[in-house]
This record gives C-alpha cells, structure tokens and sequence, in this order.
C-alpha cells in the first residue's frame, strides 16, 4: 500500500495529555532535549558557514595569502566578485550547460522510468528478481559508476565494439576527448544511475491507484489510454512532482561521474557548476570569489524554491 | 490491466533490453577486475567480454603484493582508504541516526522543533558546493581536515536530514497505545523512549541506518574537498590511483571499484522495501 504521510494525526493521547499538564511539561522537556543535538548541528553548519561565506566573498581572500580568513578585510573589495560574476562568461557557461544537462536527463530518466514502472504494474513471471536488479544502477558508489562509464566509453572500449558490431562497421569514437560525445556520454552516464530512482517511485506511485476506479472505467469501455489519461495520471500528480524535483534538484548537483569521467573537459565541454566552482576553489583557489558564486547560487535556489512551493500551495487551494 | 499476448511479448522483450543496459556497465568493470594486464585495454578483435585467464593479481596489487605483471610502485595500498571509509561511514551514520532519531521522537511526541523539517530539507537542497569553502574554512579552524572523525562530523550532518525524516514517518506510523500503557503503569517518559519504544523500532533503526550508511559510502566530493592524504576514502583513491607516470591502472581500479560497490548494492536490496520512503524524505511510504 502506499499512501500519502498526513501531518500531525490527533490520537487520544494528545487529547489525554492536554488534560494534565505536569505531563505536558516534562514531555515538553524531553523534547527539547531530543531536538537539542539536531538543531545544534543544524545551526553549526547554517549559521556560520553562511556569515563567513558572506564575509569572504566581500574580499580577495586566498588560502595562498599568508593570512588567517578572520584577517580578510585586509584585502577588502566590496562587490568587486560580485560585479566579476556578472561578466564571467565561464561561470554563465557552466551554468547554461547544467541546464541542458538537466532539460535532458531528467525527462530521459522520467519517460524511461514512466515506461518500465508500467511495464512492471501487474505479476508477471520473474517479476521480483527483475525489479531488484533494476535498481542496481542507483546503488552503485556515483564514482564508481563514473569509472564504470570511463571505461566503456574508450576508443578500444565495449561501447564502440557493440556499436561496429551492431552496425557491421569499425566505430572507433574517442566518446570522451569530443566535446559533443563527452556531454552525451555523461548524460547517458546520469541517465543509466537514477532512470531508476524514477522507477522506484513512480512504480510506488502507479501502484497506489485505487484499482476499482480503473476496473469501472474498464467496463465503461475505457481504453488504456484513456484509462491511463484521466484516473491514473491525477491521481499520480503529487507523486510525479516529487519525482521530478527530487531529480531536478540532485541532477542540478552533478559532479561525482562527471567529474571521474571527464573531469570537466575536453577543455571546458563538460563542465557544470559543481565542476566549474570545484575547479576555481582547487586550482585558482580565489575562495573570496568562490563564496560570492556559492552565494549568489544559494540565494538564487532559494528564491526559487519559494516560488515553487508558494506556487504548489496556491495550486492546492485551488 | 493488459495481459493479450503481444503485450506479453513486448513486455519480455522491453525489460530484457532495460536489464541488459542496467547489468553491462557493471558486469564490465566485474570482468575488468579479474583481466590480467595483457586484457585490461584490449580493442578491437581481441577484446575479451570474459577475462581470457582470469587473474586475482589485480587485488593483490592493490594491496600492496607485488605481483609479476605490474611493476608500478604504488606509494599507497587500498588498506588504509578502505578503512577510512568505512570508519567515516559508520561514525557518520551514528552522528546522523543518534541526532536523527531523537529530533524525529521529540517531534513526533511532543512537538518540538517544528522548524527542523523545513530546514533539514533546505540543508538537503543546496549543492554541497556551494556551501564548502566556509566548511573548509571551519574544518581547517578545528583540525578536522584530512581525519575520518572530520569526515565522519561532515557526513553526519549532511545525512541527518534523511536520518530524521526517515525515522519520523516511523514514528509517527508507530500505534502509541503502548507507550500510553506503560505511561499509565508510572513508567517516566525517558524511560519509556529507551526500554519500550527503541526496542519496538529496530526493524526502522536498522533500515533507516543501512540507508544512511549507502549515502555515506557514496560521497566523492566532500572527501575529495576535506582529506588529503592520511585518510582518504575509496573513491578519492581510486581516482589518484593512475598518473601519468602509470597509465590508466584499469585493472586495479577495476578491483577497488568492485570492492567499493558490492556493499551498497548488497544493502540496497535488503532495504528496497522502504527505499521510496528514504528517497523521498517520507512523502511516499511503500
């Protein structure tokens, strides 16, 4: 069964310990101390964090200048990043470039995923070893996955092999030193990991649809199509919506088997965001610029954010 | 809700197709890491599926047996990044689970700490790169870089969002009949918590860690930004693993690959029961 969490569920002991209230004080006590650790983590790694990458990305601080980051006012430049920003064309590029990556493997990973959980909806033989295997792809360590793809995806590799014989010809694409094949090979490298998170939950989702509702609208002379349009897919919106932004969130991450297969390159073909900040704050290590990045990204996300949910709140009282 | 038989065969056919390309990329690096190094790149006519004279020797090399073929001096084995790992890994799961669980209880029975739910998944939100020069900057302030136990503290609080929510869908599907009857009995609250409701979700414990700990495992980045040599995990190492002076060491890395993906595939399909659950933060429980 699946069912959507309802929020805050009132049983009898709510109502029972709202008689006594010395019982509600020591439970509130205990709370208190219960959440204590997890929002001290959470205000240690929020607060803090936050004022300094503010403070930093004001600066020219590098952990090369000899001096502590408490000391950066020393090298004080106002909005000097954030002006840079603006006319870095690396910067507009590596975020374009994570757009694509995600205007691709997110639909990708949601038809794909779509497909195969209706494939799996009813018993069929050999139905529970397939779906482990299934998910097999989103357990494996990305990294891992990274190298995995690397290595099919040489010259001399198994993907060109299966393509010559497939095609009776000699394919020897270097997929990885092209800038067009390199993007689609980490693309397909993101699409063969979390295709499968997809299937999860939509598999979840399909399944708990009311099944009569589709049994009537059967005997009503429903075709499939039909059937599928206007009973399961509305019942399947909130379902589908988690899916997606989950997807749009992690994808818009990227790194881990992007960065192991490709590491960004060839030149800067296959660099998004993640690679691009990687690489100022390893190798030209100008952390004051890096944080003003990291915090136009945060505040960008976050005002997007709030318009999302602001939109899905509207769209329910509608 | 179709069952003729083309449907039937198209059916066959599709998921056949889909486990194919699901099981390829990950038989090959299975096979690459028992190839000897005259199969490791073999193109063309002589490329091998299976290895040809299958080999143990790429596990030796990584930890640190010499063996004929490979005469490349590595400056460090496997050993220590695997222990790394798993050490950061499991800190980090109890970091995650002890504060996780506590929070979720305290939530779910009393009522505090109703911003947390928000702000843990805010936490989740946000690329971890974006918010790591600030951590690097505090990691190296406390000298937690380049320490499992620094890992250990970063992955707990990354992970913790997942930790708490998990386990607070638990709870909160937990009947409280019972807890109210030992109440009633006199038993203190604390005292109830610890003797009768943590004993009651151990099934939830255990499958709520196992997915913390497979996301732990799992990290590159936050390890390639916060250790530097000492205690590097498996995927860092992994990556250092070839140079220019080397070439592509695909057999090793084959092997070590192998070793890094075993467990949290074996895990994983231990826990797939309540995998939707985890991966969509409890909005949709399975």
């Amino acid at each position: 069964m699946t069912s959507l969490a309802t929020p805050e569920k009132v049983s009898m002991a709510d109502l029972a310990q709202g008689d006594s209230p010395q019982a509600e004080d020591g439970g509130r006590r205990l709370g208190f101390l219960l959440t204590l650790p997890a929002q001290v983590l959470v205000l240690f790694i929020a607060v803090f964090p936050l004022l300094v990458q503010l403070y930093i990305s004001l600066t020219d601080w590098s952990p090369l200048d000899g001096i502590g980051w408490w000391q950066a006012y020393e090298l004080w430049n106002g909005f000097a990043n954030y002006t840079d920003l603006m006319a870095d064309s690396r910067f507009w590029s590596a975020l374009g470039r994570t757009a694509l990556v995600m205007a691709i493997c997110v639909p990708a990973e949601f038809l794909l995923g779509l497909g195969l959980a209706i494939l799996f909806m009813d018993d069929f033989v050999g139905k529970r070893v397939f779906y482990s295997i299934m998910l097999i792809p989103m357990m494996v360590v990305p990294a891992v996955a990274g190298y995995m793809f690397f290595m099919l995806f040489q010259s001399g590799g198994p993907v060109n092999d299966i393509l010559s014989s497939l095609t009776g010809m000699d394919v020897s694409i270097a997929w990885l030193s092209n800038p067009t094949t390199a993007l689609i090979a980490v693309m397909i490298a993101d699409i063969w990991q979390w295709t499968p998170l997809m299937f999860l939950i939509l598999l979840a989702g399909l399944v708990g649809v009311p099944e009569d509702q589709v049994r009537a609208a059967t005997l009503l002379g429903a075709s499939w199509w039909q059937r599928f349009r206007t009973i399961v897919l509305p019942k399947m919106k909130t379902i589908i919506v988690i899916a997606l932004a989950i997807r749009v969130i992690e994808n818009f991450k990227i790194f881990d088997t992007l960065y192991i297969m490709t590491g960004g390159g060839p030149g800067v073909a296959t660099e998004t965001i993640s690679v691009y900040i990687y690489k100022v704050t390893q190798q030209d290590l100008i952390w004051g610029y890096v944080a003003a990045i990291a915090l136009v990204i945060l505040v960008a996300l976050s005002i997007l954010v709030s318009l999302a949910i602001s939109r899905m709140n509207a769209g329910k009282e509608a | 809700m179709n069952r003729s038989l083309p449907f039937e065969v198209f059916r066959y056919a599709a998921i056949s197709l889909a486990l194919a390309v699901t099981l390829v990329p990950t038989l090959w690096m299975a096979s690459m890491a028992f190839k000897p190094i005259a199969e490791w790149s073999a193109a063309g006519a002589d490329l091998t599926w299976w290895p040809k004279n299958p080999t143990l020797d790429n596990f030796r090399f990584i930890f640190g047996t010499s063996t004929s073929d490979l005469i490349v001096a590595l400056d460090r084995t496997a050993g220590k990044p695997i222990l790394s790992s798993l050490l950061s890994a499991v800190f980090g799961t109890l970091i995650a689970m002890g504060c996780g669980t506590a929070a979720a209880y305290g939530l779910s029975r009393f009522g505090s700490g109703k911003n947390l739910p928000l702000a843990l998944i805010q936490l989740r939100l946000f690329p971890p790169m974006a918010v790591m020069i600030p951590v690097m900057i505090m990691w190296a302030f406390l000298g937690l870089v380049d320490s499992w136990w620094g890992l250990a503290l970063i992955y707990g609080i990354v992970t913790l969002p997942f930790a708490f929510w998990l386990m607070k869908t638990f709870f909160d599907d937990m009947p409280r009949e019972i807890e109210d009857a030992a109440l009633v009995e006199g038993c203190s609250r604390s005292r109830v918590f610890m003797k009768i409701t943590l004993p009651m979700m151990r099934p939830a414990l255990a499958s709520s860690a196992l997915f913390v700990f497979i996301l732990n495992w799992s990290d590159y980045l936050i390890a390639l930004l916060l250790t530097t040599r000492e205690w590097v995990t498996i995927p860092v190492y992994m990556a250092s693993l070839s140079s220019s002076m080397t070439g592509q060491l695909y057999g090793a890395k084959a092997a070590l690959g192998l070793i890094a993906a075993v467990p949290p595939v074996i895990m994983g399909i231990a826990i797939q029961r309540h995998l939707v659950r985890g991966l969509t933060f409890g909005a949709l429980k399975q």
